[in-house]
């Protein structure tokens, strides 16, 4: 075999798709995702028929379109966040249980491989249940409001997110004895990643400073989660709402009044007093979907987060490789000999 | 083909494995023998390079364990003590799969599985579900398993546990098969008298300790050190008694049911020697038996040395 052929080989991917889709489990899986987000759409789409008497016009459906848009792309997040941490977090734990990780530890197998086998065949079934969600999002493009290159974001976006927790569940499934175990730590990691992280933004937000040149934008904890990029691409607009917050404490020191051409502010002392002549301008304002300030300045929101994902991803797959093989072969574990 | 020197494995404070030392020569059938905990599946897990050993060396065909885990998987078929099969596959999927984890070209796993189903004799099996498979079946599968690629040597702990007299049987047909195909084998068990029929060599494991190794009528001889004979004589009891109690390899001499019965110290020199004493005094002897058995004692006795 050629040396391509040969990292590529692997028995463990087949064998899952086989055993997978005997199950009567995936396919009442399947069906079950499509007639939720069906029915999520087809919900939205009567209650805008219901408030809509005559016809509307092409602003009015653009917004209707986005507004659908926004909460399915938004529930798909949330269904793949129940589903994929159960496809993986089994993977190598179950194999303990049923006592048939040393079976393939003896084969010529790379412990590598079983881990990347397990998680290929899991986040297929992930990209399928994407494919079979490409027609319910079609139902957007009736309406207008959504291109096509917002579209593509926001399916990789998910599709990165879907794949850093499948990557969490295989690392929980990994160091945890258990399935049981690592069901539950995969979870409670899903629910930091997606809510987690924008409960960080509402706790801790950003300041906003008077003096700074640049808008505010939410700290940069809170862009792990894929719902904030998901609605950045959506809206197609700014995050102006969340993580952010106009502290009492920087107005404090200064006395400001608000004018027709935006708010003049006048630095005081320590006696309350106004130093200087004060200055006159308008708050910094976020435009457009690019992040204002912060660690990641000029990106957009969805590339921190499918960064922040992909390092997260790399860390839980060598954690897993690490941790994996039954003899342990690291730098400093050194072995006595007598 | 096989060989372990010194090895010992410590988990926290108990030391499950303590300077363990055989040898098992090419072709031969070992059999590693001793009660439950005795160290005979970490014995086997390290061997099967899946267990790091705390000190010592362990060899599978000239490859040493730690350093080349990947040569040693390569020369080994493990069968562990327990089943480890997978739902929704059928007996024939299940060996492609690990045929195919062994790298064996797609175009040969066909004719693999198929060749191994028929010499585990599951060949009507093959589409059957694994999962569906009675116990007998399943061991014989994975027997089957542990063969894909053809190792030199094969490992199986405890293959015997759990079956019917006649799964034990067939089990011991096609282990028999594999010897005449030239595999040296290791068999772990609790059950000596399992073994002796089958194994060439047995060890006997106790505690972490190798207590006896080596060809299996050597072994049985050096356990059973007081052996018993069974004397018939033409009525002269009480005098073959009286000749019999003053010899030094004797250590006692009782009638029992109308003949003597005499323990003694040694070998078959030993026993020689006895009935030319017997003669010698006149005793008119018509029946001279080593009494046989004893065997299960014997290991009961050699692996509870330093339990009392």
């Amino acid at each position: 075999m050629s040396r391509i052929a040969v990292a590529f080989w692997n028995p463990i991917v087949a064998k899952e798709y086989r055993s997978r889709m005997r199950t009567w489990r995936s396919p009442l899986a399947m069906t079950v995702y499509i007639l939720l987000l069906g029915g999520l759409g087809w919900a939205i789409f009567s209650a805008m028929a219901a408030s809509t008497r005559s016809a509307f016009n092409q602003g009015q459906a653009a917004s209707f379109g986005q507004g659908l848009f926004v909460y399915l792309i938004l529930f798909q997040m949330v269904l793949l966040a129940f589903i994929t941490p159960a496809l993986t977090a089994g993977a190598i734990s179950s194999e303990r249980e049923r006592q048939t990780i040393d079976l393939l530890f003896v084969t010529k197998l790379p412990s590598f491989s079983i881990l990347w086998g397990k998680l290929l065949a899991s986040m297929s079934f992930v990209l399928l249940l994407l494919l079979l969600s490409v027609p319910i999002f079609s139902l957007v493009f009736l309406f207008g409001g959504i291109e096509l290159d917002q579209l593509v974001a926001a399916f990789l976006v998910t599709a990165v997110a879907a794949l850093t927790l499948g990557i969490i569940g295989l690392a929980c499934s990994t160091a945890f004895p258990r399935t049981l175990q690592a069901t539950v730590a995969a979870y409670g990691a899903a629910f930091v990643l997606l809510a987690g992280s924008l409960l960080f933004g509402l706790l801790f937000p950003t300041d906003y400073d008077p003096t700074a040149t640049r808008a505010p934008a939410p700290p940069a904890v809170s862009y792990l989660s894929p719902l904030l990029p998901l609605i950045t691409i959506g809206t197609n607009g700014p995050v102006t709402w969340y993580g952010v917050r106009n502290s009492q404490n920087a107005f404090a020191s200064a006395a400001c009044s608000s004018g027709p051409s935006g708010s003049s502010c006048v630095p005081l002392g320590p006696n309350g007093v106004p130093i200087g002549k004060g200055f006159v301008r308008t708050p910094p304002q976020a435009t457009g979907t690019t992040i204002p300030s912060g660690l990641f300045t000029g990106w957009q929101y969805w590339q921190a987060t499918v960064t922040m994902q992909l390092v997260i991803s790399l860390a839980g797959l060598i954690l897993s490789a690490v941790l994996l093989p039954p003899i342990r072969h690291l730098p400093w574990h050194r072995r006595v000999t007598g | 083909m096989i060989a372990v020197d010194g090895l010992t494995k410590v988990y926290g404070r108990r030391t499950a494995l303590d300077h363990a030392s055989f040898e098992v020569p090419k072709g031969e059938i070992f059999g590693f023998v001793g009660p439950n905990g005795a160290g005979k599946t970490t014995t086997l897990r390290i061997l099967a390079a899946l267990l790091e050993p705390t000190a010592g060396r362990a060899f599978v065909d000239g490859a040493d364990v730690i350093q080349h885990p990947d040569l040693v998987h390569e020369r080994l078929g493990y069968m562990p003590d327990f089943f480890g099969v997978y739902d929704q596959l059928t007996a024939s999927e299940y060996l492609d799969f690990y045929a195919a984890c062994y790298r064996q070209p797609k175009a040969r796993r066909k004719k693999i599985a198929d060749d191994l189903l028929q010499l585990v004799g599951l060949s009507d099996r093959r589409d059957q579900s694994v999962d569906t498979l009675s116990r007998g079946l399943k061991q014989r599968l994975c027997l089957a398993r542990a063969l894909v690629h053809d190792p030199a040597v094969l490992l199986l702990d405890e293959p015997a546990s759990g079956l019917d007299p006649r799964a034990r049987v067939e089990m011991r047909e096609i282990l028999k098969e594999l010897q005449t195909m030239g595999k040296t084998i290791v068999i772990s068990s609790h059950i000596l008298p399992e073994l002796t029929e089958l194994c060439s060599m047995i060890g006997i494991i106790d505690q972490g300790r190798i207590r006896a190794t080596g060809p299996v009528q050597d072994v049985i001889q050096q356990l059973t050190v007081g052996r018993r004979l069974r004397i018939t004589v033409l009525g002269q009891k009480e005098e073959a008694v009286a000749v019999l109690k003053p010899l030094p390899s004797i250590r006692e001499a009782t009638t029992v049911n109308g003949a003597v019965e005499a323990a003694y110290e040694g070998d078959e020199a030993t026993a020689a020697s006895i009935l030319q004493t017997l003669m010698a005094a006149g005793i008119k002897v018509s029946g001279f038996n080593q009494l046989e058995g004893g065997l299960e004692d014997a290991f009961l006795k050699a692996t509870s040395e330093d339990v009392g």
